[in-house]
């Protein structure tokens, strides 16, 4: 059997999630470097609905793995049912999600495989004639690129990264469905919580002024809020690290575990840009960052960067915005 | 003799890493192969591995006998990260003392970690969600895979259960929704900041920390599995926009803004 690059589908509550595609998007990329196909693999208790659906889409073979009981993720499973197909499929690359869920089995299912595991893969590159992989290192101030030295990698995709181009009209991949009988010795899923934290309110905002740790102070907030006051239809919000503080509520965070937001502006205030936060905002229209440290890695996906320390640059560009306002300019 | 045991006796293991200081510039050297260490400006522990050792004191404190071990796999001044653990209430360390400078596989430190931990019967094995520099997350699930353990990573909560069999954890994930978990164990798990807040090491246990010897191995002391991906080459990131830096004072930068706000209707 010829190798193949392996898709890993991510699916929550029978929907697909977006970062499925995406993930095809980069294994069709990784297809051009090598001579391999591409398979797609979805693990579920009810499986053949969704799976159908990626062989409609992108006319894709699907295994559809049907495991009673597998209602939601479980990295036990998915290491032990995961381990045994991809040896069988001759797996080269699998293709998972730098998300909750992949970064939470492939580090496992590498250890069992003897893999390569890449996590946070940002882009598809060659040196030397040999495939690496770009991520994000110190913060997103650097870039490592990694070469896999097994015959099988286990990557995890950074969302949005990507961008599917799905074909127009596909012919309907196949699909193969197979019950596997997996019990979870050690782990068992006790079902989902949903969010408590209301986040409509920053996800709805035209305009975002969000905060980073280079706020310094709790009393600091304060010039975020004079700042948002500014603005008609806005809404203050953070990183994750400020919500940690206790500084916002966690109801503002923007970022992979918080909100994903894309307002028509985003202001940036003492926010480094680790990747972890980037990802919540990159879509922004219009980003402004401002930052002290002229090496932040905000500044690479900023529209307009200034280097000041907000506590100083924000009462001044509001002085000299009521100063323009009064004089009717 | 009867023995009444009236709170289960754990053994606790966690994980640290010492990473250099967030605001430090990060200069890659002349042959792209890693950051010039000697431009590093300071070292810490890092951030997301706080909330590690703050649970396990928490832990320790609800059910005393408890015994917390702090390990960490680095370079000599890596010690320093122990001594905070212990500051901040673990009862031991153990360093494990790889080469002085440079990148160090995740692979590699996750086999040392299962090596010393194999034998020592923990009940819990926690660590960080990721390291600050590296942003891998891969250590703890590696650890949990090495020693056949089950894991849950993002842990936001977690309670031991009466029968101490088990521990039930609530992991984050997107959006901040919660999956809920029941894991037997001994178990690995990855701290998710805002779990808890870090205290502070206390001035007696930093002075204990101080006289107290870690227990030290070398790297070679454990088996040093062959690399299974290699960095090849470390770069400074691409502009993913054209961003433009304004210039001038600080009073010309605000007016700037400004005016490029009400050109795009931003602002009034």
């Amino acid at each position: 059997m010829k190798q193949t690059i392996v898709v890993i589908v991510e699916h929550f509550n029978g929907q697909i999630k977006p970062v499925t595609h995406e993930l095809v998007g980069f294994a069709k990329r990784l297809q051009q470097n090598s001579a391999s196909a591409i398979k797609v693999v979805i693990l579920d208790d009810d499986p053949s609905a969704l799976a159908r659906e990626m062989a409609d889409t992108w006319g894709l073979e699907v295994t559809a793995i049907q495991i009673p009981g597998l209602t939601s993720y479980n990295g036990e499973i998915y290491k032990s049912v995961l381990a045994d197909l991809l040896r069988e499929f001759k797996a080269v690359y699998v293709c998972t999600a730098h998300s909750s869920q992949g970064m939470d089995f492939a580090p496992a299912l590498s250890v069992k495989l003897n893999a390569a595991c890449i996590t946070g893969v940002e882009a598809i590159l060659e040196v030397e004639n040999r495939t690496c992989f770009a991520r994000s290192i110190f913060g997103a101030k650097a870039v490592a690129h990694v070469r896999p030295e097994s015959d099988i990698s286990i990557l995890t995709i950074q969302p949005g990264m990507f961008r599917p181009q799905k074909p127009h009209k596909p012919v309907s991949g196949s699909v193969t469905i197979r019950s596997f009988k997996s019990e979870s010795l050690k782990t068992r899923s006790m079902g989902m919580k949903p969010a408590e934290a209301d986040m409509t309110g920053i996800t709805e905002a035209g305009v975002i002024i969000s905060a980073g740790q280079g706020l310094g102070d709790k009393e600091n907030v304060d010039l975020i809020y004079q700042l948002a006051a500014l603005f008609t239809k806005s809404a203050v919000a953070g990183s994750r690290i400020v919500c940690d503080l206790g500084w916002l509520e966690y109801r503002c965070q923007v970022g992979v575990t918080g909100a994903t937001v894309s307002p028509q502006l985003y202001i940036a205030c003492g926010i480094s840009g680790a990747v972890q936060h980037v990802t919540g905002m990159r879509n922004s229209e219009y980003i402004v960052a401002i930052n002290k440290d002229p090496a932040a890695a905000i500044f690479q996906v900023a529209d307009i960067c200034i280097v000041e320390d907000l506590t100083t640059f924000i009462p001044a560009f509001i002085e000299v915005y009521e100063k323009t306002k009064s004089n009717g300019l | 003799m009867q023995c009444f045991i009236l709170f289960p006796i754990m053994r606790i293991l966690v994980c640290i890493k010492q990473v250099c200081d967030s605001e430090s510039p990060i200069q890659i050297d002349d042959h792209a192969r890693w950051i010039q260490t000697d431009a590093i400006t300071g070292y810490k522990m890092n951030r997301l591995d706080e909330f590690a050792v703050e649970e396990a004191v928490l832990l320790k404190e609800a059910y005393p006998g408890t015994s917390i071990d702090a390990i960490t796999v680095g370079p000599d001044r890596s010690a320093e990260v122990i001594k905070r653990a212990i500051g901040m209430g673990a009862d031991h360390g153990v360093h494990i003392i790889s080469q002085p400078e440079g990148y160090l596989n995740p692979f590699t430190i996750a086999s040392s970690i299962a090596d010393y931990a194999r034998d020592k019967h923990y009940t819990l094995i926690l660590t960080g969600v990721m390291s600050e520099d590296q942003m891998q997350g891969q250590v703890g699930p590696m650890i949990a895979a090495c020693l056949s353990l089950p894991w849950a990573t993002t842990v936001i909560r977690q309670q031991i259960a009466p029968d101490n069999k088990s521990i039930y954890a609530e992991r984050e994930i997107e959006g901040g929704s919660r999956d809920t978990l029941q894991l037997q164990l001994p178990a690995v798990l990855t701290i998710q900041s805002g779990i808890n807040t870090p205290r502070y090491p206390s001035l007696s246990n930093l002075l204990r920390a101080n006289k107290q010897k870690l227990e030290t191995f070398q790297a070679g002391d454990f088996v040093q599995p062959v690399l299974r991906e290699r960095i090849v080459r470390v770069v400074y990131p691409e502009k993913s926009r054209s961003g433009t830096f304004l210039t001038g004072t600080q009073q010309e930068k605000a007016t700037r803004l400004l005016k490029l706000l009400r050109d795009r209707a931003l602002l009034q």
